[in-house]
């Protein structure tokens, strides 16, 4: 699979090629404390919340790895949606409340040992259950656990390919558009889109 | 009507806002937001003098509102547009980032249910002035006669109340004033009066990959009808817009003008003939004398209260909306079809990797087109659909496809470096009007207190049929094409129905004007008034109805 030089969307969020609304929303990313306090978990369940991104989002080639829980905070603090909930779903605070310690109780009727105490294995094993829709734990009682499953996942999605540093991983520099793409046909690159390194 | 309570002298009132989701509650009390309170015996400011009558208010100011706003206007009416979400200067204030673009969309909860819940949000809704149109692809195919005569054709469905000859001189007026790039002679109507005033807009990766695969299979295509400038362009009462730079960014915002979103276009044409477009102006309510006419809308805007004294009303708030201010305010429900028949579009896209280098968020995401598909011979199924290339963005991408193929762990970032490499096909389907299918009030309030929707939406016999025979096709094209790893995502698109135009009032909500059979002056122009859904992509249709229903309007006014 391809894979693209690192720093490009960084050099790129210093020129001219990005515009200054662009350059604020991708740097304010990018510049991102890496201490952040939670405003609506508690201190145990925010850190079983990073425990979980961490392995659906696993960044071992990272020193840094992108921090994909404040913004599931944040949000739920503000308490803004998307738009739409699955019907059969509670509402979205309620939702990661019964979700995450379901979560846990998956990793204690497996493991007997609640999901931070465990092996990066193990809490794999959690997950998946929890993704095949077999997870334990009688929190699911009251939540969907495909639909929790789904929601979450593509919440951690949406934030970590928003951060520059994912983006670069996946060679896109389409944020510095400027000038526009004059060739847009396969194979035809302007200097500015990285080539892949193999 | 049921229930009603006389609040004022001569207004009948029915709107009583509370709140019952604990969670609100609390995050209001929290936020302590002086605009949400819930409304008593009075309004807690001063409503501003009810005498100040205007002839026409607008409510919402997307596709619905926008083009007969300035038809109204250019008519010398006195005009005011009321648009729930703010107004924003593209140039300045529009990120090339998906997720800084979230403003865009009607981000209030929307309840989806049944088998095949919509996805709203981004997938279906805007707010600001130019409503929706600011986030759509600029996909503009016309419909087709067909379209408008299902049951005729077909058995099922509805037909329209009339032809495709009331559309299409209102089809050629607004390619014409939008500046749509497109193909002339168009391959599936050579015998249109008029072209496209602009050349198709350049093919990209998706387009040309699709080109090349449909070519071996005997499948015809052509570059599609786009409402993004090929060419600089002047308009009345706006001047010159600029190319469209191939940003690829449609679907999250038009920073160029090139766009032809309604802010950019029939807007400043409605302002410069003295129309006046109210943002952050929230309608809670419609209030009418005891005979039954509209006298008032009332709005929040910054925290206050407003009474607006209109004579007509023309209500433009798109398919969920627009029903659902109706039965706030117990109008014009008498047909029983307010919120019934909902419809969305089979949507299935279908993607593939690629050897070539695609990097898809290049050129005009939607620049393919085929209608060979419109009646397929080999169909078990009613009615038809279009197919299109596609681009796409990467937050868009990745989510979508973990909700379908649901990797985690080590194989998604693996599958997400395949991005560049990554092209799309979907489909654009038609969709029968169903009696299970339909939107309601739900329990649960949001943040004003004010019930939140409930759409419940089950893919039929018949979207099921034409979505199989679709991802079959799809996957034979990206097969020839030389795609790896095809996988296919079911997903449903645009909000039709739920206000329906007919010609009786007993089935529908809207006369063929547009003009409501309960109240003398409420006229109804959007999405929600679509009998059936249509083949193709419904911005141009809906701009058309609204010119057609200003035209309808103006010629009763001289009667």
């Amino acid at each position: 699979m391809p894979h693209y030089p690192e720093g490009t969307v960084r050099a790129l969020l210093q020129t001219e090629l990005v515009t200054p609304a662009t350059r604020a929303a991708l740097e304010a990313r990018l510049k991102a404390p890496a201490d952040y306090t939670p405003q609506f978990f508690d201190a145990d369940t925010y850190q079983l919340l990073r425990a979980v991104a961490a392995r659906i989002f696993p960044q071992p080639d990272r020193e840094t790895p992108i921090e994909l829980a404040p913004a599931v905070d944040k949000r739920l603090t503000e308490g803004t949606a998307d738009g739409w909930r699955y019907d059969a779903m509670p509402p979205d605070r309620e939702a990661y409340r019964l979700g995450l310690g379901g979560i846990n109780q998956a990793a204690q009727a497996q493991f007997q040992q609640p999901f931070t105490a465990l092996s990066a294995e193990q809490q794999d094993a959690v997950i998946g259950q929890l993704a095949a829709g077999q997870a334990a734990g009688e929190n699911w009682q009251q939540l969907p656990q495909n639909r929790f499953f789904e929601e979450f996942l593509a919440e951690l999605t949406e934030n970590y390919y928003a951060h520059p540093l994912a983006q670069e991983e996946i060679g896109y520099v389409g944020m510095a558009d400027v000038p526009g793409w004059p060739h847009v046909a396969p194979n035809t690159l302007e200097p500015r889109e990285p080539e892949e390194v193999n | 009507m049921p229930d009603e309570e006389v609040l004022e002298e001569g207004v009948l009132n029915p709107v009583q806002p509370e709140i019952q989701d604990p969670l609100l509650q609390s995050l209001l009390a929290d936020n302590a937001a002086p605009a949400t309170e819930p409304s008593g015996e009075e309004a807690p400011n001063p409503l501003p003098d009810p005498t100040d009558e205007v002839d026409c208010v607008v409510i919402g100011t997307g596709a619905g509102g926008a083009p007969l706003l300035a038809r109204l206007a250019m008519a010398g009416l006195k005009v005011v547009a009321l648009e729930a979400g703010p107004r924003r200067d593209p140039t300045k204030d529009y990120a090339t980032d998906e997720k800084a673009q979230n403003f865009l969309f009607w981000n209030d909860e929307r309840l989806s249910a049944g088998q095949n819940p919509v996805a709203f949000g981004k997938n279906n809704s805007g707010t600001g002035v130019g409503g929706s149109t600011l986030h759509y692809t600029a996909y503009t195919p016309r419909a087709h006669r067909g379209d408008l005569q299902l049951h005729t054709d077909f058995g099922q469905g509805v037909d329209w109340p009339f032809g495709i000859e009331e559309l299409e001189p209102y089809y050629e007026e607004i390619e014409h004033f939008l500046g749509i790039s497109g193909p002339t002679p168009y391959p599936w109507d050579p015998a249109r009066r008029k072209g496209y005033p602009l050349a198709p807009l350049p093919l990209n990766g998706a387009a040309l990959l699709m080109q090349k695969a449909c070519a071996q299979l005997g499948i015809q295509t052509s570059p599609a009808a786009n409402a993004a400038l090929s060419a600089r362009y002047y308009q009345e009462g706006i001047g010159w817009r600029e190319a469209c730079t191939n940003r690829g960014f449609c679907q999250a915002g038009c920073n160029r003008g090139a766009k032809a979103s309604m802010d950019v276009t029939f807007l400043p044409l409605a302002e410069s003939y003295g129309a006046e477009i109210r943002a952050d102006a929230y309608v809670t309510e419609i209030e009418r004398d005891a005979s039954g006419r509209v006298t008032a809308v009332v709005y929040e805007q910054h925290g206050r209260t407003v009474r607006q004294r209109c004579r007509h009303l023309f209500l433009c708030a798109g398919a969920v909306e627009t029903p659902r201010l109706l039965m706030l305010n117990e109008l014009a429900l008498n047909s029983g079809q307010v919120g019934k028949h909902f419809m969305a579009h089979p949507g299935m896209q279908v993607w593939g990797t690629f050897d070539e280098d695609i990097r898809p968020y290049k050129g005009i995401p939607g620049g393919l087109i085929s209608e060979d598909t419109h009646r397929p011979q080999d169909a078990d199924f009613a009615g038809g659909y279009l197919l299109q290339s596609i681009g796409v963005m990467p937050v868009t991408f990745a989510t979508q496809m973990v909700r379908q193929r649901k990797l985690w762990g080590q194989p998604l970032r693996d599958y997400m470096r395949t991005y560049n490499h990554t092209a799309g096909i979907n489909i654009l389907g038609d969709c029968l009007p169903h009696e299970s299918n339909f939107m309601e009030l739900s329990d649960e309030k949001d943040a004003r207190g004010l019930p939140k929707p409930r759409l419940h939406f089950t893919a039929q016999e018949n979207e099921q049929r034409m979505n199989r025979h679709a991802e079959k096709l799809m996957r034979q094209i990206w097969e020839a094409a030389g795609a790896k790893d095809i996988w296919a995502f079911e997903r449903y698109a645009h909000v039709i129905g739920t206000a329906r135009m007919g010609l009786r009032g007993d089935d529908a909500v809207v006369n063929p004007d547009g003009k409501a059979f309960d109240v003398p002056n409420l006229y109804i122009c959007d999405n929600s008034v679509f009998p059936s859904a249509l083949s193709v992509n419904p911005a141009l249709t809906i701009m058309a109805l609204s010119l057609r229903t200003a035209d309808k309007f103006l010629e009763s006014l001289r009667a």
